[in-house]
């Protein structure tokens, strides 16, 4: 056991001799262009990673900014007229534009290792070092509920999504498979790692559609923000939705509602470089920049979203603006992610349609 | 006083010492191999069922029904060519498996052929990565096995070492496989040691942990058997729980029995043997298009007959009839393969059924998942030859103390019951059927598997049968023997005399010759007979020796008892220091 300790130590001390490259921005580029996802998102990463970039290394940040897909990026690769160095994209996208060659593949000892010297490949969440990107945020889609309609015992499970004897009201569910069908087999305790095994055989569907079908009140929702509405106004008691507009609703609008994080949904934001990226050292120097632990708790400040990062997640703090304690608000926490799972998007990208079409048909057939 | 023994008892010699811990050493290495085996079969089997269209995930990936259709036929068939063509590599033409490593363990003969484990390690990996009904922790058994006395052999190593690092090989295999290291070295001593020496114990122990470590760091799949907080059984339950396992004992010998008993028809079957496996691979993928839950190891199939509700009871009885005569198919027509994976689904489902019975005669479905797993320990610790392998593999995958206990109530009833009805295990009953019984324990075996070949003595008086009754006597005075054996002219046996025979019949004076004397009746022995065997003989016989004589009764030479004993005396001391040693 002597060698575990001094293993990863001497690994750590070795990466750091190699690193130095990514930390320099070679003289000559004058700008780095990052395209983002805009609003209050944009802002956090200005204030919590932008600046600081600039601040540390000289080098002025523009900000592009877009609503995800990846036709722009392809006839920009295409046409040899790629403006942006850095991407910020969901990783479902990132996994497709790798395969289909629109991004430089990354370096596999790009990331800084841990504060403590934990390689990055071990302090990274599972999946989040791809060939052609790195996760950066975690966000998750997650169950809330009033705190007013279970003046007595609360969910605890994500099993109480279903049970209404116990947990009485009606609930809102997004009109979608995705994390309906986890929820539903995790209620019977299937494990986390075989959700999408079973879930690839008509027996594991109907389990779940089965399961569905039991609820007996249920409200289908399609925009973001109708889940929140529908709990402010006390049409349903039990909601699906994502964490960060539950956090909005709760900081901001002071709403009474409680995130029940067992069985969350996360999903990855990641960093990638485009083929053919004006300043491609530049762009790799801010990701290696904005993925260490220091910046991801920085960010973590001012949106609950979950560092992608063990170490960073065990060290965020409080919301710069109102002093809230981000920990208990961000899905990669270790006591909210407990329940986690990940979305297999790799599956949901071969399967979407025909799953979709078969969970219509079961649960929302006069639609 | 002085005690003799003190000196035993006290300090050993510091070389012994090294000695050992070099052995736990090795050990931990032969761990470290064995568990980087495992891992990479595991991934490979999984990896091979995704891409072959054979795991409903890689079904469901695919989008294409009829691709799905043509690779439910085509693969299990084409795999079962390859599988055929494989063994005719191998000598006896039949995959090698756990039974062979018990085998080698338990004769003290050790030496496990590379060749043999590598092509039956690799036609395995065909059969379960194109989906054939067969199971994955016997073939890493044998694996991590041959690679154990491998590494002994390479090292210049005893045969004291090779069955400990065979089992080492074995202990890590499980651990790897299960991320259960505690199952591993009981499932080592349990099965293949069949003792519990100290001196085995701690390289096994080493290897298991290395096995788990090395495993939790690369094999990143979940546990097979994981659940959250089961509810609590009532006590009247307990007593079901144990009738369950008595059932479960039935179903385990219907699984060996078929299994055996395929094997035996398929002797019969007018196609070479090569070409059998890929009859089985066409019969399975068949049935597969309507009951798919039958092919492969089938962890969605046991996963499934957890969850109350997911299979209606006369859907269980239908996926466990169809399941148990799949993995019968396969295994007896020759894919390679473990009997381990198949008879932990078949358990399940059975014990589902029991649960389902029960739900629907008033009890609770709360408990369902003690019905489930009771009957899967039911039916795979008597196919295993082993109870207390089976209970940790579900502590340590449930780590429920709950179950564990109501998992103790159904092997209580299901292990001897089934070895009074059927054998110790399928292993066993494999082995005696290729000759060598092990019901008696490891002496007989050993005994048994000890030729009389290197105990044949030329220092015997051989006289021709017309030899006078005088010459014969003088002769064998001169030559200090008590005993003559009679070979005539073509060197067959004629028959044995001693000289106080000799003597009474020279009194009497009615015989002249040595062809004239009265047959002194004594058994004869084959060279190729056993020590066993020889034993025996010598139980029937007041003498120096028997007459060695080969199937044409040409006489070879003499064992002498002495020479029995002493063989039998070095033997017993052997595995007694294996057995008993502390170090």
């Amino acid at each position: 056991m002597l060698a575990r300790r001094w293993i990863p130590g001497l690994l750590a001390g070795l990466l750091a001799l190699a690193t130095p490259i990514w930390a320099e921005v070679p003289d000559a580029v004058n700008s780095l262009t990052v395209l983002s996802w805009g609003g209050a998102y944009e802002q956090a990463q200005r204030r919590a990673l932008f600046t600081p970039f600039t601040d540390a290394h000289d080098l002025p940040v523009a900000v592009d900014s877009y609503n995800g897909g990846l036709t722009k990026l392809r006839q920009a690769v295409a046409q040899n007229d790629v403006r942006w160095d850095v991407i910020d994209m969901t990783r479902s996208e990132a996994m497709a534009a790798c395969e289909e060659g629109l991004l430089e593949p990354l370096p596999p000892d790009l990331t800084a290792p841990a504060p403590d010297g934990t390689p990055a490949s071990q302090d990274f969440f599972a999946g989040a070092l791809g060939r052609c990107f790195i996760s950066h945020s975690i966000f998750a889609t997650v169950v809330a509920y009033r705190r007013d309609a279970f003046p007595g015992e609360r969910p605890t499970r994500i099993a109480d999504l279903f049970d209404q004897q116990r947990f009485p009201g009606p609930r809102a569910l997004q009109r979608t498979p995705a994390a309906n069908l986890e929820w539903a087999l995790l209620s019977y305790q299937v494990p986390r790692e075989e959700l999408y095994r079973l879930l690839s055989t008509r027996r594991g569907l109907d389990l779940a559609f089965a399961r569905l079908q039991s609820i007996a009140d249920i409200h289908w929702w399609e925009a973001g923000d109708t889940p929140v509405r529908l709990l402010e106004e006390g049409e349903v008691v039990m909601a699906s939705g994502y964490n960060g507009r539950f956090f909005a609703a709760m900081v901001e609008c002071d709403l009474p509602i409680e995130i029940l994080w067992d069985g969350q949904l996360q999903e990855h934001e990641t960093w990638v470089i485009p083929r053919g990226a004006p300043n491609p050292e530049a762009a790799r120097a801010f990701i290696r920049f904005a993925t260490t632990s220091e910046h991801q708790v920085a960010l973590a400040r001012h949106i609950p979203y979950g560092p992608a990062r063990r170490s960073a997640s065990m060290q965020v703090t409080t919301h710069r603006d109102t002093g809230l304690d981000m920990r208990l608000h961000i899905p990669t926490h270790p006591i909210n992610a407990q329940g986690a799972v990940t979305k297999d998007e790799a599956w949901y990208a071969r399967t979407q349609a025909r799953v979709e079409a078969l969970f219509h048909e079961a649960l929302t057939p006069q639609e | 006083m002085d005690s003799p023994s003190t000196d035993s008892v006290s300090a050993r010699h510091p070389l012994e010492v090294l000695r050992f811990l070099g052995l736990v050493l090795l050990g931990s290495i032969v761990g470290g191999v064995a568990a980087l085996v495992a891992v990479g079969f595991v991934n490979a089997v999984v990896g091979l069922n995704d891409l072959l269209l054979i795991s409903p995930r890689g079904q469901m990936m695919a989008a294409n029904t009829t691709l799905v259709i043509l690779a439910t036929l085509l693969v299990p068939t084409l795999g079962g060519l390859l599988v055929g063509q494989l063994h005719r590599g191998l000598p006896g033409g039949r995959p090698h498996t756990p039974a062979d490593a018990i085998a080698a363990v338990q004769t003290r003969r050790g030496r496990l052929p590379a060749k043999a484990g590598a092509l039956s390690g690799l036609s395995s990996l065909v059969s379960l990565g194109a989906g054939a009904s067969v199971g994955q922790y016997g073939p890493l058994v044998h694996l991590g096995a041959t690679l154990g006395s491998l590494i002994t052999r390479l090292l210049h190593l005893g045969r004291s070492e090779d069955n400990i690092t065979i089992a080492c090989g074995v202990a890590a295999a499980i651990a790897a496989a299960f991320n259960a290291p505690l199952a591993g070295i009981v499932f080592a001593h349990e099965v293949v040691l069949r003792h519990y020496a100290l001196r085995a114990f701690a390289p096994v122990a080493a290897a298991a942990i290395v096995g788990y470590v090395l495993a939790t760091q690369l094999l990143d799949q979940g546990a097979l058997f994981h659940i959250t907080e089961p509810g609590v059984p009532q006590p009247w339950e307990f007593a079901l729980f144990l009738v369950l396992g008595g059932l479960g004992a039935l179903v385990a010998g219907a699984y060996m029995h078929a299994v055996l008993a395929v094997g035996q028809l398929a002797k019969r079957l007018p196609l070479p043997v090569s070409l059998h496996p890929a009859l089985a691979g066409a019969l399975l993928g068949l049935t597969a298009l309507w009951v798919p839950d039958i092919l492969g190891m089938g962890q969605e199939t046991l996963r499934f007959a957890t969850l109350p509700g997911a299979y209606g009871g006369g859907e269980l009885l239908m996926v466990l009839l169809l399941k148990l005569a799949a993995t019968a198919l396969c295994l007896g027509l020759g894919f390679a393969g473990g009997v381990f994976s198949p008879a932990l689904v078949i358990g399940t489902l059975f014990g589902a059924l029991v649960g389902t019975l029960v739900a629907e005669l008033g009890g609770g479905q709360e408990t369902f998942i003690f019905y489930a797993v009771c009957g899967m320990v039911a039916v795979t610790a008597p196919v295993l030859g082993a109870p207390l392998t089976t209970l940790l593999i579900v502590f340590e995958l449930t780590g429920s103390y709950a179950l564990t206990t109501a998992a103790l109530a159904s092997v209580t009833l299901a292990n001897p019951l089934a070895a009074q009805l059927f054998g110790r295990s399928l292993f066993d009953i494999q082995l005696a059927r290729r000759g060598l019984d092990l019901s008696a324990g490891r002496s007989r075996a050993v005994l048994q598997e000890t030729r009389l070949t290197e105990l044949i003595s030329h220092d015997a008086v051989t006289l021709h049968p017309a030899t006078p009754l005088t010459k014969a006597i003088s002769f064998l005075s001169k030559a200090g023997h008590g005993e003559a054996y009679l070979v005539d002219d073509r060197g067959r046996y004629q028959g044995c005399v001693t000289l106080a025979s000799l003597e009474t019949l020279r009194e009497n004076s009615q015989a002249t010759t040595l062809a004239d004397c009265p047959e002194t009746p004594r058994p004869v022995l084959d060279p190729h007979s056993s020590l066993w065997e020889a034993m025996h003989q010598l139980e029937k016989v007041t003498g120096e020796a028997i007459a060695v004589v080969d199937n044409e009764r040409r006489f070879l030479g003499v064992t002498y008892e002495s020479s029995i004993a002493r063989a039998f005396l070095y033997h017993s001391d052997a595995l007694r220091r294996e057995e008993h040693g502390a170090g």
